[in-house]
């Protein structure tokens, strides 16, 4: 579970005071799917940023799984990034000179998992995001819808409690971009994880259960869409 | 175009796609398949437009045997040549931007009702949200079926551009509006 109790985030001072995040409240559920819409400057990615206790908040608290991270370690914090969340970002950031298989495993070989499990587990995590049969390539073999689903391989490989995926189809097509959406949807459903989606894009952000849409730093809008999604009359109907 | 001769050339047009004739049950999941979101047809709608199509002998029925009273609607020669003007004809129906409710009513609330406007906005915007989130279901289903779903797929993608262009635009009346009557509020 996520949550923010009168988070505000400001950046600078004086004159050139930004409030990032504006007295923000929300409770998402584990195992939600919940997409961060707004135009730029709005505030999404520093939610993120907030999330990952990759920077304090102002004020208010931020909670993940009940602990505050504003409260925790700089040691605590980099442990709830490395066990706990997986990032993933519009640039892929992948190690070009090792395979996709070395590449996801980084994570885990970082934390001093022995190798037989990391083989297990990275095994598991690329077939997750059916790229099994491309283990041994280098990334710059993959397409770009390729290398971002191998991005989210990385991110699942530690067994993440959340995933939390920043603008993640911003360097692809639009078809890459629904198929990234399609798996995200499924594994949110699959493994349970919570997905937090950063986006200006409708069209993809309409693929989360609930979309929040921010201005100024705060929540101008929250947006169910699950329930007619689900509707079980429909499904029944085809 | 209007609504009419859509729905009528659409149901002809699934109809020709069966030359041993089709019965109702089956005709309206194929509409559904083509045409769900865009067109949500009912049996009554669909029986009262292929009765229409007999009716202009456009299409015929025929029974399934001899004991049968299993009733197929099939297309006739006649219906083919209509199918085929039709299709052919440029489109008569122009676009329409801005012909919903709300643009009426930001047209006559004033200035004093920009709360309730940036509400009314807001409630669209979650429909519009809504909308996008149905296409995307309906893209994954058709993906998952084993019929070639093109032509559906194209049309997804143009009531998405819809959908996409009305949210582009609720975004700019939103910060105009707010802009101009909410100065400094």
């Amino acid at each position: 579970m996520i949550a923010f109790r009168h988070v505000s985030k400001v950046f600078g001072s004086g004159d050139t005071v930004v409030r990032a995040v504006d007295n923000l409240s929300f409770e998402c559920p584990a195992g939600g799917f919940w997409a961060l819409t707004g135009p730029s400057g709005s505030g999404k990615s520093t939610v993120l940023h907030l999330i990952a206790g990759l920077t304090p908040p102002t004020s208010g608290r931020v909670l993940v799984d009940g602990a505050d991270v504003a409260g925790m370690t700089a040691a605590e914090s980099a442990a709830l990034r490395r066990r706990r969340i997986g990032y993933i970002l519009q640039s892929f950031n992948l190690l070009p000179f090792l395979t996709a298989r070395e590449n996801v495993g980084m994570p885990l070989v970082l934390d001093g998992v022995r190798q037989a499990e990391v083989d297990a587990r990275v095994h598991d995590a690329l077939a997750l995001v059916n790229l099994a049969h491309r283990a041994g390539h280098h990334p710059t073999h993959l397409s770009g819808g390729e290398q971002q689903r191998l991005a989210i391989a990385r991110a699942l490989v530690i067994r993440p409690a959340i995933i939390l995926a920043d603008e993640p189809t911003g360097n692809l097509d639009r078809n890459a971009g629904r198929q990234l959406m399609d798996l995200i949807g499924d594994i949110n459903e699959r493994t349970g994880v919570t997905v937090l989606l950063v986006t200006h894009d409708p069209v993809f952000a309409a693929y989360a259960h609930r979309v929040l849409r921010l201005v100024d730093g705060a929540l101008g809008q929250d947006m169910a869409l699950v329930d007619k999604r689900r509707d079980p009359a429909r499904a029944a109907a085809r | 175009m209007r609504q009419g001769t859509g729905i009528r050339y659409a149901l002809l047009g699934v109809v020709s796609q069966h030359p041993d004739g089709v019965h109702g049950y089956a005709l309206k999941r194929h509409c559904d398949r083509l045409l769900g979101n865009f067109w949500q047809l009912n049996f009554g709608e669909i029986y009262r437009v292929l009765d229409r199509l007999a009716a202009d002998g456009l299409i015929e029925h025929v029974l399934v045997g001899p004991e049968s009273s299993r009733k197929l609607y099939r297309i006739t020669e006649k219906g083919r040549r209509s199918l085929d003007d039709f299709i052919l004809l440029p489109p008569t129906d122009a676009p329409r931007p801005l012909r919903q409710e709300l643009a009426v009513k930001l047209l006559f609330a004033g200035p004093g009702r920009l709360p309730e406007l940036l509400r009314l906005i807001d409630h669209q915007r979650e429909a519009y949200m809504r909308e996008l989130s149905l296409l995307a279901v309906h893209r994954r289903r058709l993906a998952r079926s084993p019929v070639d779903s093109f032509v559906t797929q194209l049309l997804i993608d143009g009531a998405e551009l819809n959908v996409r262009a009305e949210l582009a635009w609720l975004d700019e009346v939103t910060q105009k509006l707010q802009e101009r009557f909410a100065g400094g509020a």
